[in-house]
């Protein structure tokens, strides 16, 4: 509760300006504007740090301790990427991401289609237990898992660390899809029973298709979640099945400090991201405040 | 339901029930696999002195406790708690009240507002390596632009990150300008929920916007703050990216959180059964916040 009395020491005059008040919609034009000025400085100042790390992507290296934005933009940076190992790694990371993705997609969404329609004992329970692997410490799955590979092998693999990704990416898979099943009308699978079809059939001709925009949504948010994943990767891997962050980190530690080349390998693993994010914001939104609001 | 259940007996139900059975199954075993049986070793584990320079000490159940009762004497295990409280307790308020702010100026339908507010999205989803990387060039003398903005202007400023009165606040800002975005979704996801009605009549009653605020917007959405604050909080005890590439826990240990001190004593000094003892504790008080949230409503897919 302190946390949210510390939001009441917000000046009066911004939280009021902003108040979706008759009068407001009323003043108009010019009100409007004033707001979006607004908003536009803020974003300027909130995204600078951001765009400081972009341009110093493209900056030569020897204006890398100059201030001017006046420089011939190079991509000596990412030439240099593309000379070393930094390539396998992204590769490696592509490949991690999508197996998991793939895999936590092809086990969950049965399952969460289960747990919507099927109204059975406990299923609160399972609910709340697959919600609850999610928010727990990853050095509490780290350790064991640590331990395990190593005696099993499968330390250092693309494979290893795909597995490890479900812990989060099944939970996520299973509490989201439940959302967008329970948006389709259960009308429609009633219908097709009656016309012969079982469960599965009327899950995969009818039901799914429907939610192929979550479905698609939820794809994205496992694919963001698998490659932004450092901790996991820091500690399953070494050289072999190296992902994106973590060569990042290895050039922060261990090649100097070449600025140009850093913040090269920072834009490229951001990328993708900055493109999923634009092109599904709507579903990216409900994704990541699944559960947090009644919609 | 009922009417298809009279139409087709009871075989055809529990034909339909062995089905979804089929669908559960194989995600309740890796599941179970993946989580419950890594939770139960880390279980037993934090039970054995388990390390890597006393092999034969693995399985060792004479002295059971002895990791925890070591816990409560380490005073670095102590300080890490203390650490953990003070950049989670600020960085979540700093969100809460950043996030509150600007969802309140973005609520609007003009265009213009709703492509800012898909911009301010992006440091929610960047990669928190990347993150790390943005402010490790803004606390970085050499190559940050604010840190030569001050030199121009005569007041030179030591790297936050390398003065160990500012370490933990320069970690708590950077975690806050990540996640602000999380609060501000959620706050404007309830703000679309507020009826206009109450508001037309308390403004036609005289209410300044203060008051139109504090007793009619506020009430709606207290409940998010509070469920956000709370999400917030137990994400808070994974922040390691951070950590890991702006201080490495230090100056000295001014910065080491308990996850990362628990990361410091299982994969560098390979201490097994104590990092363990170290996660089943982080673990419990996850717990506890998990079920404080389902406590508050959050989970309202079961209740419906």
């Amino acid at each position: 509760m302190t946390s949210a009395d510390a939001t009441l020491t917000l000046p009066a005059s911004l939280t009021a300006a902003a108040l979706p008040l008759p009068a407001t919609r009323r003043a108009g034009w010019l009100r409007r504007q004033a707001r979006g000025l607004v908003a536009i400085a803020l974003l300027l100042v909130v995204m600078f740090p951001f765009l400081w790390l972009v341009q110093l992507a493209f900056k030569p290296g020897a204006e890398i301790f100059e201030d001017s934005l006046l420089f011939v933009p190079t991509l000596e940076g990412f030439r240099s990427l593309l000379q070393g190992n930094f390539l396998k790694s992204f590769w490696n990371s592509l490949a991690v991401s999508t197996l998991s993705t793939g895999l936590s997609l092809l086990i969950g969404v049965p399952a969460a289609y289960a747990l919507t329609r099927w109204q059975f004992r406990g299923r609160r329970h399972v609910a709340l237990w697959i919600l609850v692997t999610r928010m727990a410490p990853p050095i509490a799955f780290t350790i064991p898992f640590f331990l395990a590979y190593r005696w099993l092998g499968l330390q250092d693999t693309i494979a290893g660390l795909a597995i490890v990704y479900l812990t989060f990416n099944l939970a996520i898979v299973i509490w989201l899809m439940q959302t967008f099943f329970e948006a389709v009308p259960t009308a429609l699978e009633e219908a097709a029973y009656i016309d012969g079809c079982v469960v599965w059939q009327a899950f995969w001709r009818i039901t799914l298709p429907l939610a192929s925009p979550g479905l698609a949504a939820t794809a994205v948010l496992c694919f963001i979640f698998s490659w932004n994943d450092f901790f996991y990767a820091l500690i399953l891997t070494r050289t072999n099945a190296i992902t994106a962050p973590v060569a990042i980190v290895n050039f922060l530690q261990y090649e100097g400090w070449e600025w140009t080349k850093i913040a090269a390998s920072g834009t490229l693993v951001m990328f993708p991201v900055v493109i999923f994010t634009v092109l599904v914001r709507t579903y990216l939104v409900r994704g990541l405040t699944a559960g947090g609001v009644k919609d | 339901m009922s009417t298809l259940t009279a139409q087709s007996g009871l075989g055809w139900e529990a034909a339909r029930r062995r089905a979804f059975l089929w669908g559960l199954l194989p995600s309740l075993a890796v599941l179970l696999v993946i989580t419950l049986v890594p939770a139960l070793a880390l279980l037993v584990a934090s039970f054995t002195p388990l390390s890597l320079t006393d092999a034969a000490a693995t399985f060792h159940f004479n002295d059971p406790l002895v990791n925890y009762r070591h816990l409560l004497e380490d005073e670095r295990f102590l300080r890490s708690i203390a650490t953990q409280l003070k950049l989670s307790i600020s960085s979540v308020a700093l969100q809460l009240a950043v996030g509150l702010g600007l969802a309140l100026l973005l609520n609007g339908r003009s265009k213009l507002l709703g492509a800012t507010r898909t911009v301010f999205l992006i440091p929610m989803v960047l990669p928190p390596i990347v993150v790390a990387l943005i402010w490790k060039i803004m606390y970085t003398p050499d190559v940050s632009p604010l840190h030569r903005a001050l030199e121009a202007v005569g007041l030179p400023v030591r790297s936050l990150i390398a003065n160990p009165d500012t370490a933990l606040w320069a970690i708590s800002i950077a975690d806050t300008w990540q996640w602000f975005p999380f609060t501000m979704l959620m706050v404007l996801a309830t703000l679309q929920m507020v009826p206009d009605d109450p508001l037309e009549a308390a403004s036609l009653d005289g209410a300044n916007r203060w008051q139109l605020f504090r007793y009619i917007v506020f009430p709606y959405i207290r409940p998010v703050l509070v469920v956000c604050g709370l999400f917030r909080l137990i994400d808070s005890f994974k922040a390691f990216p951070l950590i890991y590439v702006l201080t490495d826990g230090g100056p000295g240990t001014v910065t080491e959180v308990t996850n990362y001190y628990g990361f410091i004593q299982a994969f560098n000094f390979s201490y097994w059964g104590y990092a363990s003892a170290i996660a089943m504790v982080m673990l419990a008080g996850v717990f506890m916040l998990s079920w404080l949230v389902g406590r508050l409503g959050w989970n309202d897919h079961d209740k419906r």
